[in-house]
């Protein structure tokens, strides 16, 4: 026996391997059965999944004791948990990152719809017994992670933008996790609702594409502030349903659809989506996926966890750093030509150009009191305080997604590649570049 | 996963067991059960200790005798404290689960006996091993790791005898952990 810790065991918390539970009644009746799931909780406590209420879970509320093997995937190794029952949670992020692993190895099991958690039953570990038995060696790891993160905080350390910055995570993923497709997403403030805002990896850039809270692992990872990981991809945690809610929705108010196609991957296996949080408030979601199953482990889930972390940490800084810095660099001459008819729909503060939507919501919004401005009066520089406090905006309080909202709708403008464009003009600073004749219209 | 099979159900095991007088020989185990159990299964144990802590344990095969006696076969170092704790007096309990399907099935008794593994048991446990490692890899586990979970030591081997008083399904899904009486 040693003393329990059970940080280097997480390999045998995975799921991969079906776990064996032995309880026993009040009489001292044992029962053995195969439980899909032990998930590690801290060094000294597990989750067990709680689907059915069977024996198992009866002993449990009567005798409070397991005895737990585990089996590491990969060396065969066993352990023994002895453990106590403490509580049982249904909700929370602790029970969602379950929930989610559940639906995976459900899904890879061909139980979908069979296995449901119906709660997370927490242990504590009294102790920690090697099985002895037959192991295989283990592989040394490709890509030592804490090496890899230090390098992967060290490359956002260097960026001085915000722009900058955000296509900076995606391409260290890359660099140093070896992680070919990721994005990361902006909450809106106030908004139970995020948009891509950068973006690696996919055919399309998806830039402005929404995902709900609660959608996917995504949209579970902001709504609980908590990593959620999938080894195991499976339907309930896909994309699309709200996204078609949405568009039908938009359907109703105008023909053309208002809303970016979700960037994706059409079949992943595996997908990791992590909170970019500064100070507890939620700031967006890091998302990386793949094409095999199982890519991304607890050790994966805890480097990607500090990338995070350390994004939100230099996203507010930049923030804080954010003053009017004017470089007028003249940008490159647009061709000058023909003409567009831009316009706008107050109800969602829709933009369309011509007659293809560009975008809608605050950033719509924006362009729109631009375009007007610069119709009125031919002015193109403008600063991001100005639009903070204009009341034509009616921006939130504390606006201070706005930043990201320009990203998008520079982004959006340049992948139309239309006769509009803004251009940065120095910190805090940009200019609006017009091209061609424009036509602005506002249909009641 | 693999689609290709149907999934087994503790209402099709209820179904089957009704449809079933026990084998002939004696016991209450029906023939598919009984074939079920030397069929290459994971066999997984559990026992309680005199201070009433249950004591997981995992074993390599099972034979069943002609009388319905289960003869289950574990590693000994493996199942120190499992081995205690039936030679205390300890319950028994034994769960045999198939790969792919899931099906599965679990006997309780009050009581067991250790036995010293005989020479033909190695070569049942051999041809066991080899046929539930090859269901691993039909549900997805490399060859390498289907082999490593069935290996183990043969110098190692003891067995524990019983007569099974229970009998249950545990094959997942709604029902599961029903017990299948006459």
């Amino acid at each position: 026996m040693t003393a329990p810790c059970l940080d280097t065991l997480r390999p045998s918390l995975e799921g991969v391997v079906a776990s064996v539970i032995a309880t026993c009644d009040a009489e001292g009746l044992p029962n053995v059965s195969m439980i899909s799931q032990v998930h590690y909780v801290d060094p000294e406590r597990v989750a067990l999944s709680y689907q059915f209420f069977n024996k198992t879970r009866r002993n449990l509320l009567a005798t409070r004791r397991a005895s737990v093997q585990i089996v590491d995937p990969e060396t065969m190794q066993q352990h023994r948990l002895a453990l106590d029952y403490e509580e049982t949670l249904t909700s929370g992020p602790l029970f969602e990152s379950m929930k989610a692993k559940l639906a995976g190895i459900a899904s890879h099991h061909g139980m979908e719809g069979v296995f449901r958690l119906l709660g997370a039953d927490i242990f504590r570990v009294l102790s920690i017994e090697p099985v002895p038995g037959p192991k295989i060696p283990r592989a040394a790891r490709a890509r030592p992670l804490l090496a890899a993160t230090r390098r992967a905080c060290a490359a956002l350390d260097a960026c001085t933008d915000l722009e900058e910055l955000l296509d900076r995570a995606t391409e260290v993923l890359a660099a140093q996790f070896g992680i070919r497709h990721a994005m990361v997403l902006m909450a809106e403030d106030g908004e139970d609702r995020l948009y891509a805002v950068a973006s690696r990896g996919y055919r399309a850039s998806g830039v402005g594409a929404e995902v709900q809270f609660g959608e996917g692992v995504i949209g579970v990872a902001a709504r609980e502030r908590t990593p959620i990981r999938i080894g195991h991809m499976t339907r309930e945690y896909r994309y699309g349903a709200a996204i078609t809610e949405t568009a039908r929705r938009a359907g109703l108010i105008e023909g053309a659809p208002r809303t970016i196609p979700f960037p994706g991957l059409a079949a992943p296996r595996s997908q990791i989506a992590l909170p970019i949080l500064e100070g507890g408030r939620l700031l967006g979601v890091l998302f990386a996926e793949a094409e095999e199953t199982m890519r991304f482990a607890y050790d994966d889930e805890d480097a990607l966890a500090l990338v995070a972390g350390h994004l939100g940490a230099r996203i507010a800084i930049l923030r804080a750093d954010e003053t009017d810095e004017d470089h007028p660099a003249p940008g490159a001459a647009l061709p000058l030509g023909g003409g567009v008819t831009v316009r706008y729909y107050a109800v969602d503060q829709s933009v369309f150009v011509d007659h293809d939507y560009l975008i809608k919501g605050v950033a719509g919004a924006i362009l729109w009191r631009l375009l007007q401005e610069f119709q009125a009066t031919g002015r193109t520089d403008f600063a991001l305080r100005e639009l903070r406090v204009d009341p034509a905006l009616r921006l939130p309080a504390h606006g201070e997604n706005l930043d990201a909202r320009m990203i998008l709708l520079r982004r959006r403008l340049e992948e139309r590649q239309s006769c509009l464009r803004i251009e940065k003009a120095g910190r805090g600073r940009f200019r609006l570049a017009v091209a061609c004749r424009l036509t602005l219209e506002e249909p009641a | 996963m693999s689609s290709s099979f149907i999934p087994a159900s503790p209402i099709n095991d209820l179904a089957s067991w009704a449809a079933q007088k026990p084998a002939p020989g004696g016991g209450l185990l029906t023939p598919d059960l009984v074939a079920l159990a030397q069929s290459g299964v994971s066999v997984t144990l559990a026992s309680c200790d005199p201070d009433g802590r249950p004591i997981v344990g995992v074993g390599i095969g099972c034979r069943i005798r002609p009388d319905g006696t289960i003869r289950a076969l574990l590693g000994r170092a493996a199942n120190a404290a499992l081995l205690d704790a039936i030679a205390a007096g300890g319950r028994i309990a034994a769960t045999f689960t198939g790969a792919p399907d899931h099906r599965a099935f679990q006997v309780k008794a009050a009581s067991a006996t250790l036995r010293e593994a005989l020479s033909d048991d190695l070569p049942e446990i051999d041809r066991q091993c080899a046929v539930l490692a090859d269901g691993l890899v039909e549900i997805g586990f490399s060859r390498e790791l289907a082999d490593g979970y069935v290996a183990h030591d043969p110098d190692d081997i003891v067995a524990i005898e019983f007569l099974p008083e229970r009998v249950f399904t545990q094959t997942p899904g709604p029902g599961a952990g029903a017990e299948l009486t006459r």
